[in-house]
């Protein structure tokens, strides 16, 4: 557990004298005994403590013995004073015999189903029983028992008679989460915790109640009476859903991923993570690839040797003559982005790729390329904690990155941190903030920004949607300059930062290098061993432009890679450039709706079973290691060698550690970046009555590919409604309950409306959740004009 | 019993309520009393209401209902009947008297009559107990009670004759009490006097001897 850096004693650098079993000792004023002790080697006994929790002495166990006092006191709860003497259960009889006495009451209700229960083997009531307890009980009548489990929600099982009221799992809630559903109910003999009836806990971190819970009271609908604590092996992981990087512990038996909880890491995502992160490791189940697949004369796929496919491949690529692009879905590891990009310029002589399967722009790429590939000064999550200004610019932290938003709640509630969101409406998420919202159209995101008084030194975050609104990412470096403020990009994909480090881009190359730059380009061409001229010197097609080419016919070949087609820009329009194509190869860990277009499919390995690294949205390395090993599957760098290899290529990316070498290789590159984007914003035209501007964005738990297979996790999912503003839904005659329909040439999305405070004339909808799939049914984004009607059931 | 639902002029006179105080979410006891004088209980749409008003959570709400012993989550009869049942008040009779109580309605602690009139408690002390054993109907005072009176005072409340507290204050019904523990006053502070002789008996004797608290011993 940490032990808080942040803890209020650590700041003042006043000390204090005081003696605990007969040490004396210095501790920084307010220092808690029971930290203190622990600093000196001596684990006082604690259920209810948790050092990034605010004390509460609600679980009495922690009772030590202090000069003066009339009875033991909760370590956990009092500062050391100066001249302070306190003897522990080491040298105090009375201090032994207090925790004794608690934990003989502790266990009077507390059932002896440790055989049973999850928490046995790792259990801190059961650990500390035996430290701290009497070896038999005296309590000989029939314990309290509930009906079990209550469920708090579909995912998170409380087995009342297990609890020992210490309040970890209300207090996170409340003070860490912000989402009090959960909350100690009833009195004395008969208190519980539970929730409100037809509220369950369907909070996005719910998971971490279960983690900090010091006995086996929650459980997680997912993992309950799955495994035995000491038959797992854990691994230390990075989370592969969202660019908080957030450190995690997996934990697998047979080759099987059991379950993953948080890895304690104070500089990231210190001693929490999301449900999303803890829950959703369906995926490496569901649909997975394990055989490559080519399609012979037939046209029917049928299973192929690895040889025999990767030697398709090649053959495909080489008569595809330079007229291929590699398109990637932004999910991969620095590594295989890395090689990708190599794979591109080296191997197929083309600056045709692009990670970005997701809105994107020609300004985007300026903006990355300029003023955050190769950022090595950018904005960390400790910044963001003793911030004083931040502001939020096509961003929603709570849904788009859950460890950022309890970092700023963090420093909300330290009282430094004021936040101002430009958004259309202060979400709930926002609320927990104490954000200030700048209610705002999408589109016209670069005026308000513009407009707004920013002190000084303030923070801002803008997330990937701005690149949907031409003309933001400009502005906001223009302002950035302006007011000496650090600028963040934020993207949500674990992969997107990495892959444009490695330059994964058609105007990039590994390290922010241009590949208009000459030297730029030698640089790179002697890491790779090949001559100058091998790299393309201008730039090639972005995702959007490759897609065009291919349907108008001036491409032979694609690379699909990690990629769901439900996530592009325009699915139909990938559709389309797929048939248009001669030759496609797909790779990827699940089979998808792309791979029964492919030419050749190959499997990869997915997280668990490769080391590699993802780099945060702080540009910080993240490398982790591999899990699970008997699967044999390869790396995404491993199956381009091979390719290569069969295209007569010296390739060299055969191993992780060939990769890190290479990439340590090209170092740093000081040489000029990418212009910065200059890009004019477009004026929102007049528009009708029944017409609004969409605003979209997903919500951390929806329908995205990597949650398949996890039907406890998606019974927390926010149900999905639209929003409007009560002037807008008057216009169009709508009231709160009816449902509204929004639609344009493409389709259309039905769902139930809600009139909340919002900007006018837009409406609101999730971007990917059930009922409400803006890509696959409108093929529309942020700042589209919709025409709105009241729904039919 | 169907319980009453909570309209638009209940949520009004509920932000009466919680703009009595500098920080909103202090009403929620008062604001649960009046959810209790219009539905008879705390029902969960009552604990959703009263959260939506001072914007906290259901859970946040439940936590405190569930807490008191006041609130009830089934639906009350139109009395509602206590009885002291701690040391002094129940040597004194009022274990008698909860005898007489159950057995006369046919019911026990936190339970309603079939026909809806009587909801009957064992409750702790009312700091009465110069008048022990110390009864309550619709949490006014019945002082110095005894099964025969007792008797008495179902049969009144049952036939609608009317019925005063001990003290004077004519009972009407819990919802009518609940209304007045919410903080709307209903113009009968005064028809109960403060204090009976009995009750100072023991001051006018103190004062007489000159009697004085000791002084403790004091703790560090």
């Amino acid at each position: 557990m940490t032990l808080t850096s942040d803890n209020k004693a650590t700041n003042t650098q006043e000390l204090i004298t005081a003696t605990i079993d007969g040490i004396q000792m210095q501790v920084p004023k307010g220092t808690l005994i029971i930290r203190a002790a622990e600093k000196m080697g001596t684990f006082v006994p604690r259920f209810c403590d948790h050092p990034s929790l605010a004390p509460v002495a609600a679980c009495r166990m922690c009772l030590v013995e202090i000069e003066g006092m009339p009875k033991p006191q909760p370590s956990c709860a009092i500062p050391l004073t100066e001249g302070m003497v306190v003897k522990t259960q080491m040298t105090s009889k009375v201090a032994e015999d207090a925790q004794a006495g608690v934990m003989e009451f502790l266990l009077i209700n507390h059932p002896l189903d440790c055989p049973v229960c999850d928490k046995g083997g790792e259990c801190p009531l059961q650990n500390q029983a035996m430290t701290a307890g009497r070896t038999e009980s005296r309590f000989e009548i029939e314990k309290r028992t509930f009906p079990k489990p209550l469920e708090l929600s579909t995912e998170i099982l409380l087995d009342r008679e297990r609890c020992v009221e210490c309040a970890r799992c209300t207090r996170f809630s409340e003070e860490i989460a912000g989402d009090p559903f959960i909350e100690l109910l009833e009195r004395g003999a008969k208190q519980q915790v539970g929730i409100a009836t037809d509220e369950p806990f369907n909070s996005y971190f719910s998971g971490n109640t279960v983690q900090i819970c010091p006995v086996g009271a929650l459980t997680s609908s997912a993992y309950r009476f799955r495994s035995r604590p000491f038959d797992l092996v854990s691994v230390k992981t990075t989370c592969e859903h969202c660019a908080a990087g957030c450190s995690l512990r997996t934990d697998y038996r047979r080759e099987t991923v059991m379950r993953r909880l948080a890895w304690e890491d104070p500089e990231v995502n210190e001693d929490w993570n999301c449900d999303k992160g803890r829950f959703a490791f369906g995926y490496l189940k569901t649909n997975r690839l394990t055989q490559p697949k080519v399609r012979n004369l037939d046209g029917n796929q049928i299973d192929a040797l690895w040889p025999d496919a990767v030697d398709i491949a090649a053959a495909g690529l080489a008569n595809a003559q330079g007229k291929v692009a590699v398109l990637l879905g932004g999910r991969l590891t620095l590594e295989d982005a890395y090689a990708y990009s190599k794979f591109a310029r080296v191997a197929l002589g083309t600056n045709n790729i692009d990670f970005r399967n997701r809105d994107h722009s020609e300004e985007e790429q300026q903006f990355l390329g300029s003023a955050v590939a190769g950022n090595h000064n950018s904005v960390t999550y400790k910044e963001l904690e003793n911030a004083q200004n931040v502001i939020l610019v096509s961003f929603e932290p709570e849904e788009e990155s859950p460890i950022i938003f309890l970092r700023l709640r963090k420093a909300m509630q330290k009282g430094n941190l004021k936040v101002t969101a430009i958004a259309p409406y202060l979400s709930k998420g926002l609320e927990k903030l104490n954000a200030e919202v700048v209610a705002t159209k999408p589109g016209e995101e670069g005026k308000v920004l513009s407009g707004i008084d920013i002190v000084e030194n303030s923070i801002i975050l803008i997330g990937e949607r701005a690149a949907a609104i031409p003309g933001l990412l400009s502005v906001a470096l223009e302002v950035s300059n302006k007011t000496q403020s650090k600028i963040s990009w934020i993207p949500r994909r674990a992969g997107e930062r990495g892959a444009l480090e490695a330059g994964a881009l058609p105007a990039l190359l590994p390290g922010a290098r241009p590949v208009a730059d000459a030297s730029a380009r030698s640089e790179v061409a002697k890491v790779w061993g090949v001559s100058n001229s091998k790299i393309p010197s201008e730039p090639g097609l972005d995702h959007s432009q490759i897609i065009k080419a291919a349907i108008n016919g001036e491409l032979k070949a694609l690379i699909i890679a990690g990629l769901d087609v439900l996530d592009a820009p325009d699915p139909k329009l990938f559709s389309e450039a797929i048939n248009a194509v001669d030759f496609v190869i797909t790779i990827g860990v699940q089979e998808n709706s792309l791979t029964r277009y492919a030419n050749v499919s190959l499997p990869v390995a997915p997280v668990t079973e490769k080391s590699g690294t993802f780099i945060n949205w702080e540009g910080r390395p993240r490398p982790f290691g591999k899990a699970i090993g008997s699967t044999n599957a390869l790396t995404d760098a491993r199956v381009l060698s091979m390719i290569a290899e069969s295209m007569d290529l010296d390739f060299g990316l055969q191993i992780i550690e060939d990769l890190r070498m290479e990439l340590s290789e090209l170092g740093i590159w000081n040489g000029s970046k990418l212009e910065k984007p200059q890009f004019e914003s477009k004026e929102i035209v007049d528009f009708k009555n029944d017409n609004v501007i969409l605003s979209t964005w997903h919500q951390l738990l929806d329908e995205g590919a990597m949650q398949v297979g996890e039907e406890h996790l998606a019974g927390t999912q926010k149900s999905s409604v639209a929003y409007l503003s009560e002037e807008t839904a008057k216009q169009n005659n709508l009231t709160t309950g009816d449902l509204v329909t929004v639609l344009n040439t493409r389709g259309s999305i039905t769902l139930p409306l809600e009139i909340i405070e919002m900007v006018n004339k837009v409406i609101w909808i999730p971007f990917n959740s059930k009922d409400s799939k803006v890509k696959q049914s409108l093929g529309a984004k942020e700042g589209d004009i919709m025409l709105i009607e009241k729904g039919k059931v | 019993m169907s319980v009453k639902e909570i309209t638009a002029e209940h949520i009004e006179e509920l932000e009466v309520l919680a703009a009595k105080y500098p920080v909103r979410r202090s009403a929620l006891l008062p604001m649960l009393h009046y959810v209790q004088s219009v539905q008879g209980m705390v029902s969960p749409k009552g604990i959703q209401t009263c959260a939506t008003v001072l914007d906290l959570t259901p859970a946040e709400v439940a936590a405190v209902a569930t807490f008191y012993t006041m609130f009830k989550r089934f639906p009350m009869g139109k009395h509602h009947i206590g009885v002291c049942i701690n040391t002094l008040c129940a040597l004194l009779g009022g274990d008698d008297l909860w005898k007489e109580l159950t057995e006369t309605l046919g019911i026990g602690h936190d339970e309603t009559t079939s026909d809806s009139m009587f909801t009957i408690e064992r409750i702790e002390c009312q700091a009465a107990c110069t008048v022990a054993p110390v009864m309550t109907v619709n949490w006014e005072f019945m002082d110095s009670m005894d099964p025969a009176k007792l008797k008495e005072l179902i049969e009144k409340l049952k036939t609608g004759a009317p019925v005063q507290s001990t003290r004077g204050t004519l009972i009407t019904s819990i919802s009518d009490s609940e209304r007045l523990l919410a903080g709307f006053n209903d113009g009968k502070v005064n028809d109960s006097p403060d204090a009976d002789d009995s009750m100072l008996a023991g001051l006018r004797v103190a004062k007489e001897r000159n009697m004085t608290a000791p002084i403790g011993k004091g703790v560090r």
